[in-house]
């Protein structure tokens, strides 16, 4: 293994273990702690000595040097603990909240891509300029659309009124239908701005007037020429927005009591359950790891460059 | 129409042909309680049909399952199907009858009790509910388990060991007296499970799917934190002798599905896609009821829904501001504003379905003139700003809200209203449940407090207001560091009283004389009683609720749609 690989790998470990310490030394940091939170509710109506004989069970109040320590050695060895507020084990609450999340995100965000390009080519090819600022006008109003009203307008409707999709009980592909197209209107705002803009902005270059001039028509120029160049901005600001949906789907996930990650976070946060959050930051930092150490990685692959500089270094 | 019964049942098939024998149904349902409830309906004379699914909406996912742990509403819903308890407290008339016990002595001074237990009974793991089983399963609640991080159970007082007699009679002894111990026996939070769901440690048993019970439905999947579904247990034959139903449940399955949006639920079960909703806000009762559906709002039957006070805050330590704001809150405008019949105003610190209730009326009445001399005579005068001042003080109080509570927030809001009118401020605030939590622990951030709990028992009063128990007030040496010096002894005394008092009729006494107390101190200001409410589709039987206001579907049945 050359040194490049050692190197990116070691990085990538030295940012998951700062992730991990800076999590927990500020879920340290939090007033109280879910065990107070969990036992001292009404609910159990405990005393005090239970409580603290629950406390020094649960090893609440060692120092934090060991808590520390034993979290890592934890970690390590793949025992993320037990989630205080709801019971169970840390990783079956991941694995039943990650799933839901990837497929709502991912086909919210497929759904808005493709809601913007409709946007984007139906006012780009509108013959008449009222009906290009019309169309120009509706992101506007998909992101000022509240998601919660939006999800509540689609259940009364398409649900309870038509009655064409259940949404107790509905099959696995229906039941992702009203919530992906919740989710996607207020994504597909911005996308199908940045586009718009673009293209008009992309139109007014040099080239276009060249391309116009030696004969080509609108549309022509419009799908060789201008959307590649102005699909490149849209697809950065795409990235940015997806990496928000993963985490960002809450209230799309409260209006139609779906399981997910933002939900998960939002309850656990609100409970200060700190296994299940020290969990869910150290997943997420390990993803964004993985992912930018397999394009680090690859770099040599791709540019020769980088292969000869690593050769003549070793 | 219906106030003063315990029970508010109301029908919007007024039109209809069968008006006279549904008032019938109604008013037999009022006149026995939830029990009765099984017979309500146009249809009571029906024969209840075996088979279906029912699909329940629940508003919040369950947490722990450890049955002590049953007190949280989404909890109980799941635990009261799926355990049974060593005795029944029938909901009519609160006595306590034979279930998984078939008879039990109690010795003259409540400190040994010995229960012979019913032949044949197993879990659904197939292992014997026998005396051995009942004796671990009440050394784990009254004593907890340190190693598995079991805490001990709220209902189990003084409890100090388990004696296996023979194989179906099992002895309990306790330390002090513990009248209550019966009662206690009947409760979702005394639910039995099988030895090996004991064995399990504390933060495995939010797992659903680990408790095994012998109730009538058994855990089939879970889907955690959204979807849990029962299944009937066909051999389940050990129902509590006295109810009409013996036998399996009627249904074959009982699907809980997790729906937070209030909305969501209501248009979900009027669309027709469930069967049974929890948690309906009382401004959405008429919607529903307008549909042809039904509200059922069964009574916690324990301590009222309550503003309380912590007198270790000097700004509430005199008992006159206490009772100036007591006489300054219209309980009546609370009611008639937030919320429906189905929230009767309350009348004592317990409701009036509560065992050892008395009538405090009188005591508790609105009286803004009273309320305004009251403060005068305790030397907080008017100030330049129309609050009321002293030594350069304002009486300017904090309440954090109870998200679990009907519409806490507002009733809240409505009580800062009332007492601005004799110059009093109330802030109220909202904090994530992990600051609440700490901040209501502090008599000078939480000087005002709700609060509220359900139990049949006396003993609630006891669980309510003691400072080793949920400590409502923060008297010192309870749960609060933070609490300088309050102590009220008195009332100390009266609660050990209460809950060790062998003679049923002196205990009631006690009981009558701390609600007579709390309510003097003006320790509390009671607001309602609080009920539990659900809606359900009208072609849904035999739904009937334990004594807290837990729903039970043993008799529940599914009627052809219409």
């Amino acid at each position: 293994m050359s040194r490049y690989v050692i190197g990116r790998i070691g990085q990538a470990g030295l940012v998951l273990w700062a992730a991990f310490t800076v999590s927990f030394i500020l879920l340290q940091a939090l007033p109280g702690d879910a065990i107070l939170i969990k036992f001292l509710n009404p609910e159990l109506g405990l005393g005090p000595e239970q409580i603290a004989d629950i406390r020094a069970s649960y090893g609440a109040d060692n120092p934090l040097l060991v808590q520390y320590v034993h979290t890592v050695a934890n970690f390590l060895t793949g025992n993320f603990g037990y989630s205080t507020h709801a019971g169970v084990p840390v990783g079956d609450l991941i694995l039943a909240n990650l799933p839901p999340t990837l497929w709502l995100s991912t086909l919210g965000f497929l759904l808005s891509l493709i809601l913007a390009v409709m946007l984007a080519a139906l006012s780009a090819l509108s013959p008449f300029s009222w009906l290009r600022s019309c169309i120009q006008s509706i992101p506007a109003l998909f992101i000022s659309t509240p998601v919660f009203w939006l999800g509540i307008l689609l259940i009364q409707i398409f649900s309870f009124q038509l009655r064409l999709i259940p949404i107790i009980n509905p099959g696995p592909w229906q039941a992702l239908i009203l919530p992906v197209v919740t989710l996607a209107v207020p994504i597909s705002a911005p996308l199908a701005q940045i586009l718009m803009r673009n293209i008009d902005h992309v139109l007014t270059e040099p080239f276009v007037a060249v391309a116009r001039a030696k004969g080509a028509s609108h549309r022509w120029v419009l799908w060789k020429h201008v959307a590649k160049n102005a699909v490149l901005p849209t697809l950065t600001i795409g990235g940015i927005l997806f990496g928000e949906l993963l985490a960002g789907a809450v209230v799309t996930e409260a209006v139609f009591g779906l399981n997910g990650l933002g939900g998960l976070t939002q309850r656990s946060v609100n409970d200060q359950d700190i296994a299940v959050l020290q969990a869910i930051v150290v997943f997420s930092a390990a993803a964004f790891v993985l992912i930018n150490l397999t394009v680090d990685l690859l770099y040599p692959v791709f540019d020769p460059r980088l292969r000869v500089r690593q050769g003549a270094v070793a | 129409m219906m106030q003063g019964k315990n029970v508010f049942i109301t029908h919007l098939f007024r039109k209809r042909a069968g008006l006279a024998a549904l008032l019938g149904a109604t008013l037999l349902a009022g006149a026995n309680g939830w029990g009765a409830a099984q017979a309500a309906g146009p249809d009571d004379k029906q024969k209840p049909a075996r088979g279906g699914a029912l699909v329940y909406l629940e508003q919040q996912a369950h947490t722990n399952l450890y049955p002590p742990a049953g007190g949280f509403y989404p909890n109980g819903g799941i635990l009261n199907q799926i355990t049974d308890k060593l005795t029944y407290q029938n909901p009519n008339t609160l006595e306590i009858e034979p279930w998984i016990a078939e008879s039990w002595a109690v010795n003259a001074d409540a400190t040994e009790y010995t229960f012979k237990i019913r032949k044949g009974v197993t879990f659904s793991d197939g292992t014997p509910l026998d005396a051995a089983a009942v004796a671990k399963n009440y050394d784990t609640f009254g004593r907890g388990n340190k190693e598995l991080k079991l805490p001990i159970s709220e209902v189990i007082n003084n409890y100090d060991r388990s004696e296996i007699i023979d194989p179906q009679t099992v002895k309990f002894y306790f330390k002090k007296p513990s009248p209550g111990f019966l009662q206690g026996t009947s409760v979702i939070g005394s639910g039995l499970v099988s030895l090996k769901t004991l064995a399990l440690p504390y933060e495995a048993l939010g797992d659903a799917t680990k408790i095994i019970g012998s109730g009538p439905f058994v855990v089939a999947s879970e889907t955690l934190g959204r979807e849990l579904t029962l299944k009937v247990r066909p051999d389940y034959n050990w129902s509590p002798a006295k109810l009409e139903h013996q036998g399996r449940a009627y249904l074959d399955e009982i699907k809980y599905i997790v729906t937070p949006e209030d909305s969501v639920r209501i248009g979900a079960l009027l669309a027709g896609q469930a069967d049974v909703i929890r948690q309906i806000q009382a401004y959405d009762e008429k919607q529903v009821e307008d549909e042809g559906y039904l509200i059922y709002a069964p009574s916690t039957r324990g301590v009222n829904n309550s503003v309380v006070f912590r007198p270790d805050n000097p700004l509430v330590a005199d008992v006159r501001v206490r009772r100036a704001l007591l006489h300054a809150t219209n309980t009546d405008e609370i009611v008639s504003t937030l919320f429906s019949a189905n929230y009767p105003k309350a009348s004592s610190i317990i409701a009036k379905t509560a065992l050892g209730y008395v009538d405090l009326s009188a005591k508790l009445s609105y009286d803004i003139e009273k309320a305004r001399a009251l403060l005068d005579e305790t030397g907080w005068k008017f100030g330049a700003n129309g609050r009321r001042q002293k030594d350069g003080q304002t009486l300017e109080l904090s309440a954090y809200e109870s998200l679990p509570q009907p519409q806490n927030k507002e009733t809240l809001q409505l009580v800062a209203q009332q007492w601005e009118k004799i110059g009093v401020k109330l802030n109220v605030l909202t904090a994530d449940s992990g600051s609440a939590v700490m901040n209501n622990l502090d008599p000078a951030k939480a000087p005002v407090s709700p609060a509220m709990v359900g139990r049949a028992d006396p003993d609630v009063i006891k669980s309510q207001y003691y400072p080793t128990n949920r400590n409502v007030l923060l008297q010192k040496g309870g749960n609060s560091d933070k609490v300088q010096a309050f102590v009220d002894e008195k009332l100390n005394a009266l609660l050990d009283q209460l809950a060790s008092e062998p003679d049923r009729t002196k205990r009631l006494t006690v009981a009558g004389e701390v609600q007579n107390y709390v309510v003097d101190q003006a320790y509390a200001i009671p607001i309602f009683e609080e009920p539990q409410a659900f809606a359900a589709a009208p072609y849904v039987k035999g739904v009937s609720f334990e004594a807290v206001g837990r729903p039970s579907f043993y008799s529940t049945w599914l009627a052809p749609r219409r």
